[in-house]
């Protein structure tokens, strides 16, 4: 019972606890400054680790909640709990200039159980973009030669908490959908410390909106072919704004302003292939962009696209299956963002690597993961973001059912 | 279970965070970064706006408080920007019961005692000459509170005495005595005999009334301030008692209350630029007196700044105001014989310009610090924040014209002293220095 209480306690504490007291500030990129911020995309760190491919992937000892649709292949058993956190060391070039940040934070928690045999389920916070900047600029004191020094901070970010099923009504095709509730504020700043001044603008957002996944798998002897899909509809985000203005003397809360902010309509495809504890896949995902206006001065929107591919394979030598194997992940994956700054498009590609190491005791498995990218450019003065990112994700497993039965 | 960094997997897990902890050491500090700062789109803009137009002129105040300023001025001083200013100082003596002296005491002499202090005006290295004159008449404050530099009060034209000495305000002798023998034998023969008159506080005023320190007739080159506590300001009675050995002995008559005590100022502005000041209205504009404004402590002259431009600013909607200085320029070497002020200070002043002190956040008379740029004089100046001032002025989005503000010394300090102040520099020689952000 000791070993029941105990793992679960710790999951829906964390549960609570973490959404609470995080801020949602995850990024520290400049890029940030458009639009929602950066997009955290739809993938756990495990995921991350092929590339970001998760979209035909069935949930078997993870929780892939980027395809409702893969609920479907949880263990009968197990109950799977989940966190994941990462860091992330980027460097920022310009043609003239170097400039290095770290930011470590939160990246998703969730669970994930069956409930009938043709009903499973996950439930899970995560990010869905982050806004974290704070940058130094100057101005000039108008009428004067002067200038003085003017900071523009940035923080917040839209967070996700979801509730997902997927059902199964016919062999080897399920179908699943994430309900998901989008909240949080986006606050930008502009300010001087000399002149005790700042104009602060927050816009709280939130809406519901809903993925669909599909998935089919055909058995072609050992090996298990696996297609993919998923589709969310565009949404417009409900923002109510506030902007202040203060200064050492006075404090005016101005009119609201009116922005827009929405998500796109996104589709997205994936083939998978796996047998025993090798598995490979490739996605692809389309963002319709276009039709969601940011009202910026330097950004417009395209259609975003990415591609990725993965591959996940046994450490050799060891008896597959057994409590010591290891997993070895590798990926790639290429993304045409939504952001077209100055009129130049910001591509983003990276590579990745991972480990799953599975552990006794608590936590049962860890999955580390190493990225490598890029992201923009340095032409007509932009800046590049050369990354590194280190994702750590626990998962915490148990039989759960099967413990209760003996009760 | 195995520890952290025991086997392979722990090995590799200690050598990311070894990594990540190389990584924070070679980051760019937050409040350095500024990579992305072209793609801002800034939404306030910080302006500095110092070209309102300041109209300045000179005002005189007719009736400044010169009582319980402790400080006894006496003298003239003659130049051609402040004119012939000389001041008289009225003070009486306090009463006490005497005591007895013996039958063989023999009087001496008697002397007023002066104390010097450092608040001087003018050429202390001529000779000076004091008189003092007994008057004829109470000293009776105005309204039993105060007495001005506009009061008077009848007194002997002779004097009863008339000293002429070098001044020595920072010498050895820290006094100056000016000796009143025959009255003081007077005084010395009735507190003997124990006259009625001084036998009460009220006889005894009655008969004494009161002293005036005079320049006389004569033109001196300075005015001079002597200490008028009631302990530094004395009579002395000098006598002594005949023994084996002569003792001498000495009696001590205060001055009298400190209120009753004040220093009648005399100017004559006909010769100088403010020449028609009585006649308009106590109101000269600096554009007569050669863009100049002049401001003088006792002799009541201020200098008052209007803006009657700042109401066309409101013109904008959605701006606030960060800072507000006022920046006064003295006149370039004015400052060479009188020292200027240390500090200045700042009164609202309304259509028929009556003051009011203006304070600062701790509730302080608003005041300015003298900036002494002593390598090329350019930028000597006082610079007041009237920030708190501007902001409640526009607070109704209306900045009225008849509004202004008034430079002085320090509302204590004005019937005390001589200093001296002449606005003037590069014009205009008063500037408002407005910081507003616009959103």
């Amino acid at each position: 019972m000791r070993r029941l209480v105990t793992p679960y306690a710790l999951a829906f504490f964390l549960m609570i606890l973490v959404p609470v007291t995080l801020t949602s500030q995850i990024t520290t990129s400049p890029y940030s400054i458009f639009g929602l911020g950066i997009l955290e995309g739809n993938s756990s760190g495990l995921s991350r680790a092929m590339g970001g491919t998760n979209i035909a992937f069935l949930s078997e000892n993870a929780i892939n909640y980027g395809n409702p649709a893969s609920y479907d292949g949880l263990d009968s058993l197990l109950t799977i709990f989940e966190i994941g956190v990462f860091s992330k060391y980027s460097m920022f070039q310009t043609s003239h200039n170097n400039q290095s940040l770290l930011n470590a934070n939160f990246r998703y928690m969730s669970m994930g159980f069956r409930i009938a045999p043709w009903l499973s389920t996950s439930f899970g916070f995560t990010p869905y973009s982050s806004v974290g900047y704070r940058i130094n600029s100057t101005a000039f004191l108008e009428g004067t030669s002067i200038e003085y020094p003017k900071t523009y901070i940035g923080n917040g970010g839209v967070n996700r908490v979801y509730l997902g099923g997927a059902v199964s009504f016919i062999k080897n095709l399920s179908l699943g959908v994430n309900a998901s509730y989008l909240f949080g504020d986006i606050t930008h700043i502009e300010a001087s410390e000399i002149y005790e001044f700042s104009l602060e603008d927050i816009t709280y957002l939130s809406n519901f909106t809903f993925n669909y996944g599909l998935n089919y798998q055909v058995d072609v002897n050992d090996w298990k072919y696996n297609v993919g899909f998923i589709y969310s509809d565009g949404k417009k985000l409900n923002t109510r704004n506030t902007t202040t203005i203060e200064t050492k003397y006075e404090k005016e809360v101005l009119k609201s302003r009116k922005y827009r902010y929405s998500i796109p309509r996104t589709v997205g495809a994936g083939l998978s292939v796996r047998k025993d504890f090798f598995k490979a896949g490739v996605d692809y995902e389309w963002s319709n962009w276009e039709e969601v206006d940011f009202s910026s001065t330097y950004l417009h929107t395209r259609n975003s696209n990415r591609i990725s591919a993965g591959v996940e394979f046994p450490s050799q030598g060891l008896r597959k299956g057994s409590s010591r194997m290891i997993l070895f992940r590798f990926g790639g994956e290429f993304r045409e963002s939504y952001m077209v700054i100055k009129g130049v498009p910001i591509d983003y590609r990276a590579v990745s690597m991972g480990l799953g190491l599975p552990l006794k005791g608590v936590v049962s498995v860890v999955n580390a993961t190493l990225e490598f990218g890029q992201n923009g450019t340095m032409k007509r003065d932009l800046f590049r973001e050369n990354f590194v990112t280190l994702s750590l994700d626990l998962s915490l497993r148990d039989l759960w059912f099967r413990k209760r039965q003996y009760n | 279970m195995k520890g952290i960094g025991e086997g392979k997997k722990g090995r590799q897990i200690l050598l990311l965070i070894v990594l990540g902890v190389v990584l924070i050491g070679s980051c760019t500090k937050t409040n350095e970064f500024t990579i992305g700062k072209d793609f801002m789109a800034p939404e306030t803009r910080l302006e500095v706006v110092d070209t309102f137009r300041v109209d300045i002129s000179t005002i005189l105040v007719d009736s400044i408080i010169t009582s319980s300023k402790k400080i006894a001025y006496v003298g003239n001083y003659e130049d051609t920007i402040f004119g012939l200013i000389s001041s008289r100082s009225f003070f009486d003596l306090d009463y006490e019961l005497f005591g007895e002296i013996e039958e063989k005491a023999v009087y001496d002499s008697a002397a007023f005692i002066l104390n010097y202090t450092s608040k001087n005006f003018g050429d202390t290295l001529y000779p000076m000459s004091v008189s003092v004159h007994r008057m004829t008449e109470l000293i009776v404050p105005v309204n039993k509170t105060a007495l001005f530099n506009t009061s008077s009060f009848d007194y002997e034209p002779e004097p009863l005495s008339t000293v002429v000495f070098l001044p020595e305000p920072n010498g050895q002798d820290t006094s100056v005595n000016i000796a009143v023998n025959a009255f003081g034998e007077e005084l010395f023969n009735m507190i003997r005999s124990k006259d009625e008159k001084v036998s009460s506080e009220e006889l005894f005023r009655d008969y004494i009334k009161g002293f005036v320190l005079t320049s006389g007739s004569v033109v001196n080159h300075a005015i001079l301030g002597f200490n008028a506590n009631p302990e530094r300001l004395v009579l002395k009675l000098f006598y002594h008692v005949n023994r084996e050995e002569p003792e001498e002995k000495e009696i001590t008559v205060k001055m009298g209350d400190a209120g009753r005590q004040f220093n009648k100022i005399d100017f004559d502005l006909s010769r100088t630029p403010l020449a028609g000041i009585r006649e308009n209205k106590n109101e000269v504009p600096a554009t007569l007196t050669g863009n100049k404004a002049f401001m003088q402590g006792m002799t009541g002259l201020y200098v008052k700044c209007s803006f009657p431009t700042v109401q066309n600013l409101m013109a904008g909607e959605r701006w606030k105001i960060l800072k507000a200085e006022l920046i006064v320029e003295p006149e370039k070497y004015s400052y060479e014989k009188f020292e200027l002020p240390d500090s200045l200070y700042l009164y609202a002043g309304d259509k028929r310009n009556n003051m009011s002190t203006l304070r600062d956040g701790k509730g302080l008379q608003l005041r300015a610090l003298f900036e002494f740029d002593d390598y090329l004089h350019e930028n000597n100046r006082y610079t007041f924040d009237i920030t708190d001032f501007m902001l409640n002025e526009l607070a109704d989005s209306y900045f009225n014209p008849d509004q202004s503000l008034i430079l002085g010394l320090a509302m204590t300090e004005q019937g005390g002293r001589f200093e001296r102040l002449i606005v003037e520099g590069r014009r205009p020689p008063v500037r408002l220095k407005l910081y507003y952000l616009s959103y």
